[in-house]
């Protein structure tokens, strides 16, 4: 997957999953999903749970920080550190 | 090797199972006990062999508490057993810096360092993400406040992982702090009498101006939820291993009775309305089983787990709850009396749908996971 798939996917699922029926024109990549109430304690394990089936990555492998999984940039990046990426 | 670690404690059973009656009469946590579980080498089980560990897996250390579960009647040691492999151990050999680890971790996995784990306040548990017990930066220390309630090992243990709240309450405003127990401003409080598991010691913790230096914190700031949820995974899986190797015991010495005990002339279970009984027993045990064990493969794999785990929790407690209540209805007489431990299996059981996240939390989990 090209990094631009990832992200999109990433986002695809944050706005399904925790934004339904909202306007997501706000939702750039360095907006900060915890502090705004978007992803809460089971949201984001709901959302670890995703990346490990949609992008075949063990939990384990991840470095599991508060930073990484802040806003739809950090989280893309972490997918990415783990998930074999060619040129968008 | 799996099935070795299954046996791994039965040549101690004997000694595992002295004076279990007394000890849970009296609610004392079994101090020989816990060196004979030294004795085991149980404790090593899972940690790594750079530490003196064994170097067994997620699975197979399932298999090796499953056995304890079996062999011991204990139940109380056995839940203080594997509260002292999750509640420390576990954190600190996936996130601890390589110094703690080295200091640490020997003590934890030969026994002489008792661990606990504090997480749950007087305000309650389910809701750890807004927890009260604060920690603030001062230089090169935290200094926490506030208090801990219903914290497993709390009475005699000699070194805690303090959840506390250095951020907004949400997934990243906690930490994890490794503090001993000796430290000024950290005061356990005597053992509460309880219901079951009654030598295992559950207690509270306050914190008054207690000042822990940075080096001794677990993982990054603001990363304790994410290192509850990866104890939690295995505090579910090895804590629950135990009780399935109690309900097998459980299973084979009610058949063993509804064989050998007779009325009106036939062995009562020959009797319709105990061998469904026991039916009933032998499903629900054997489906804890295979949950437990699918979960376990899972976790160990690095898969999505989650609601596994929520599910796994809840039907092996229940089961548990239940197939207590169907041996105490089969052994009659002798299921309401001390003497056979038939009813102090009842009452053990009974805390299992509450610690580690309530069968009501659990069932939430599972629903939001289904994006209810």
């Amino acid at each position: 997957m090209s990094t631009t798939d990832i992200a999109g996917e990433i986002r695809a699922y944050v706005v399904g999953q925790f934004l339904a029926g909202e306007d997501t024109t706000d939702l750039t990549g360095d907006y900060d999903l915890i502090d705004s109430g978007v992803i809460d304690s089971l949201g984001l394990v709901r959302l670890l749970s995703h990346l490990t089936r949609a992008f075949d990555i063990a939990v384990d492998d991840i470095e599991l920080t508060p930073d990484n999984f802040r806003t739809l940039d950090s989280i893309t990046a972490v997918v990415e550190a783990h998930a074999p990426v060619r040129a968008a | 090797m799996t099935d070795d670690l299954f046996h791994l404690t039965a040549p101690w059973a004997q000694q595992l199972n002295a004076d279990t009656r007394e000890l849970d009469a009296a609610g004392a946590f079994p101090h020989d006990k816990w060196k004979v579980l030294q004795e085991t080498g149980l404790l090593r089980t899972h940690f790594a062999p750079e530490f003196g560990g064994a170097g067994h897996g997620v699975t197979a250390t399932m298999r090796a508490l499953e056995g304890l579960g079996y062999v011991c009647h204990d139940a109380g040691l056995s839940f203080s057993a594997s509260t002292q492999i999750v509640s420390v151990g576990v954190p600190l050999q996936r996130f601890g810096s390589q110094e703690l680890k080295e200091r640490h971790l020997p003590r934890i996995m030969s026994g002489e360092a008792i661990t606990a784990h504090a997480i749950t306040e007087e305000s309650g548990g389910s809701d750890a993400m807004n927890l009260a017990a604060t920690a603030r930066r001062d230089g090169d220390h935290y200094v926490v406040s506030g208090g801990k309630m219903f914290i497993t090992n709390a009475p005699v243990a000699d070194l805690f992982l303090l959840y506390v709240r250095t951020g907004k309450p949400g997934p990243f405003g906690l930490t994890t702090l490794l503090v001993e127990a000796a430290t000024p401003g950290l005061t356990a409080g005597p053992a509460m009498d309880k219901i079951g598991l009654r030598t295992s010691p559950v207690g509270t913790l306050s914190f008054d101006e207690l000042r822990v230096p940075v080096s001794q914190r677990v993982g990054q700031e603001g990363t304790g939820f994410l290192i509850l949820d990866h104890v939690m995974k295995r505090e579910v899986l090895f804590g629950f291993s135990i009780t399935l190797g109690e309900m097998t015991r459980r299973l084979e010495e009610t058949i063993a009775y509804a064989g050998k005990r007779h009325q009106f002339g036939q062995p009562i279970g020959s009797y319709q309305a105990v061998s469904h009984k026991i039916a009933d027993m032998k499903m629900r045990v054997e489906t804890a089983r295979k949950w437990l064990a699918d979960t376990g493969v899972k976790v160990e794999a690095g898969q999505d787990a989650s609601l596994d785990l929520a599910a796994t929790k809840t039907i092996v407690s229940e089961a548990n709850v239940q197939t207590a209540l169907d041996a105490v209805q089969i052994h009659g007489g002798r299921g309401v009396l001390t003497e056979h431990g038939i009813e102090r299996d009842l009452r053990n059981s009974i805390a299992g749908t509450i610690y580690s996240g309530t069968s009501e939390i659990q069932r939430n989990r599972i629903a939001t996971l289904l994006g209810l």
